[in-house]
């Protein structure tokens, strides 16, 4: 549905050339909703932008349902567009017309007739829920409010893929919930393909199937959400990990505690959640598994738990333990002190 | 009493033909000026660099074309294109020759106000029009002019203002209007009367103008 080839973008500034984007390949597949997470100044919002050829991108080439937008005549380039709505963190909604006409003009400038206008208005202020609010103009609305106007805009194309640049950063956790619920809810009822940018782990963590973790324009690490959460290889991740779950002892604590057994996190996903793993090693093994820190992380496509424990008991015992664990399908990290 | 109707019999006819005439400048300089200024803001907002149309040769004669033209004080513009005025509409005085000059007075004045209306309008949403596969076009109308509005009118109230100073100036070529009146008869023939009356219509008019921009321009912003 979206492919990015060896996507790069340059920008001229007075201090020489910025590369904002280096050699950045996505690929999302129908019905699919992929994220791309990055500190602000990764690139990711240069890279969104680059789908609809917002930003040109300076090598590299776009594909669209197979077609290469990269070398279309405006025009073409135009219809092309209509089948990609976009959202933004600033909504940027009309500010001096009704809620209603901010989704009816967009229709009336692309060519439909009143009745289509009414029909797709109407129907998709529905799904947004903002059917009441019709004759309100955009000041009188609250922020989550706004971006549910932005959708159903977006929507009222009846677009095959959805852009969104940053969509919850300016709203409130709850806010950003509803809001990701509606996302949720468009893929899944509607079957559009979403590619979203953000900052926020929690909103990957919520509705992604696959996650790029971008950082100076190139993307540092990317697998599906699952892989990510229990097997994160890059600092980066770790760290945007870490943002939703206190998953990091401080090393001060950990050394002390490896003067009597080893320090081990676990992760748990799908199958191995079930079973009571611990209480078997304790008894298989004869260790003493202390709990420090859990958590569970509910992802769009499953569950995802964390264990730090604390493992006493003889040196052998301890590692037939963790290698019984792993071949139960757990992840094994050793957490390692100061040295 | 008596002082009052005397006033009004001898001078109603002629501050009532000044009115006309100020009117007239007014109306007829504004309308060719707006016809100008607006595209000329629309022209350099949408040249500037990273705008849809951008072009810097276009954006920055434009620009020194504006600053030139606002340089000159009006006095000195209304004798300093003389010749051009003769060439464009066949005569140099009266309010068919303070036309041109007035025009061209206050249409560089109107392109940058509307320019700054313009660059008001959040460019996200421009963005959002263009991500949507829409003409620039209809960009143009239907999102910059439009959440433009409220600026414009304030602008075209401002200038209006400005215009119907500049007007003043006008009785240099025997073009007439409240101005002149309150400058030879109240100025040079020492008639106090005529130049409070005139003063006062001027106050009235620019009060009366600047409100209803103020209230049009309430009634369009929406906040």
């Amino acid at each position: 549905m979206i492919v990015l080839e060896n996507i790069s973008k340059e920008f001229h500034s007075k201090s020489g050339i910025v590369k904002a984007v280096s050699d950045v390949n996505v690929h999302v597949k129908k019905g699919e909703i992929h994220g791309v997470i990055g500190y602000s100044g990764a690139g990711k919002s240069t890279l969104i932008r680059c789908v609809n050829l917002l930003e040109r991108p300076t090598e590299g080439k776009v594909y669209i349902n197979g077609v290469e937008t990269t070398s279309l005549p405006l025009p073409k380039l135009r219809k092309a567009r209509n089948k990609i709505g976009m959202i933004f963190q600033g909504f940027n909604l009309l500010k001096t017309a009704t809620v209603y006409d901010n989704i009816a003009i967009p229709l009336k400038l692309l060519g439909y007739d009143k009745e289509e206008v009414k029909i797709r208005v109407e129907k998709y202020l529905e799904i947004v829920g903002l059917t009441d609010k019709h004759k309100n103009y955009p000041n009188q609305l609250s922020g989550g409010q706004k971006q549910r106007v932005a959708i159903a805009r977006a929507l009222a194309q009846e677009p095959e893929i959805l852009l969104s640049d940053e969509a919850t950063s300016a709203l409130d956790p709850e806010t950003t919930d509803s809001i990701l619920d509606l996302l949720l809810k468009i893929n899944k009822e509607l079957g559009i393909t979403i590619l979203l940018i953000t900052h926020e782990m929690n909103v990957i963590q919520k509705i992604c199937d696959h996650v790029y973790v971008m950082e100076n324009g190139h993307v540092v690490e990317q697998n599906n959400a699952i892989q990510l959460f229990t097997k994160p290889t890059h600092p980066t991740t770790k760290k945007f990990l870490n943002t939703i779950s206190q998953r990091n002892l401080s090393s001060a604590l950990i050394s002390q505690l490896h003067v009597t057994g080893s320090v081990t996190r676990l992760t748990f996903v799908g199958e191995s959640a079930g079973q009571p793993l611990l209480a078997e090693i304790s008894q298989k093994f004869n260790v003493q598994p202390n709990i420090l820190a859990a958590n569970i992380i509910e992802l769009k496509n499953g569950i995802v738990g964390n264990i730090v424990i604390h493992l006493t008991g003889e040196k052998d015992q301890v590692n037939a333990a963790l290698r019984f664990l792993e071949e139960h399908g757990v992840g094994i990290e050793n957490l390692e002190g100061q040295s | 009493m008596n002082r009052l109707e005397t006033f009004t019999d001898q001078w109603l006819p002629i501050i009532g033909k000044s009115v006309i005439e100020t009117f007239q400048m007014v109306g007829i300089s504004l309308f060719f000026s707006v016809l100008i200024g607006i595209p000329l803001g629309i022209l350099i907002v949408l040249t500037r660099p990273g705008q849809a149309l951008q072009n810097k040769i276009l954006y920055q004669l434009s620009n020194l074309v504006i600053n030139i033209l606002r340089s000159i004080p009006f006095i000195i513009l209304l004798f300093f294109i003389l010749p051009f005025t003769k060439y464009i509409v066949g005569t140099t005085i009266g309010v068919k020759g303070v036309i041109v000059p007035l025009v061209i007075y206050t249409a560089p004045y109107i392109a940058r106000l509307m320019e700054s209306a313009l660059l008001e309008v959040e460019n996200g949403v421009v963005e959002a029009y263009t991500a949507m596969g829409i003409k620039t076009r209809s960009i143009i109308w239907h999102v910059l002019l439009r959440e433009a509005r409220p600026s414009i009118i304030l602008g075209l109230t401002i200038s209006t203002v400005s215009l119907i100073g500049a007007t003043a100036m006008a009785g240099m070529v025997g073009a007439g209007g409240l101005g002149d009146l309150a400058y030879r008869f109240g100025h040079l023939r020492y008639e106090v009367d005529v130049m409070y009356a005139t003063v006062f219509i001027l106050i009235v008019l620019v009060q009366s103008i600047q409100s209803i921009g103020n209230r049009l321009a309430a009634r369009l912003k929406k906040d």
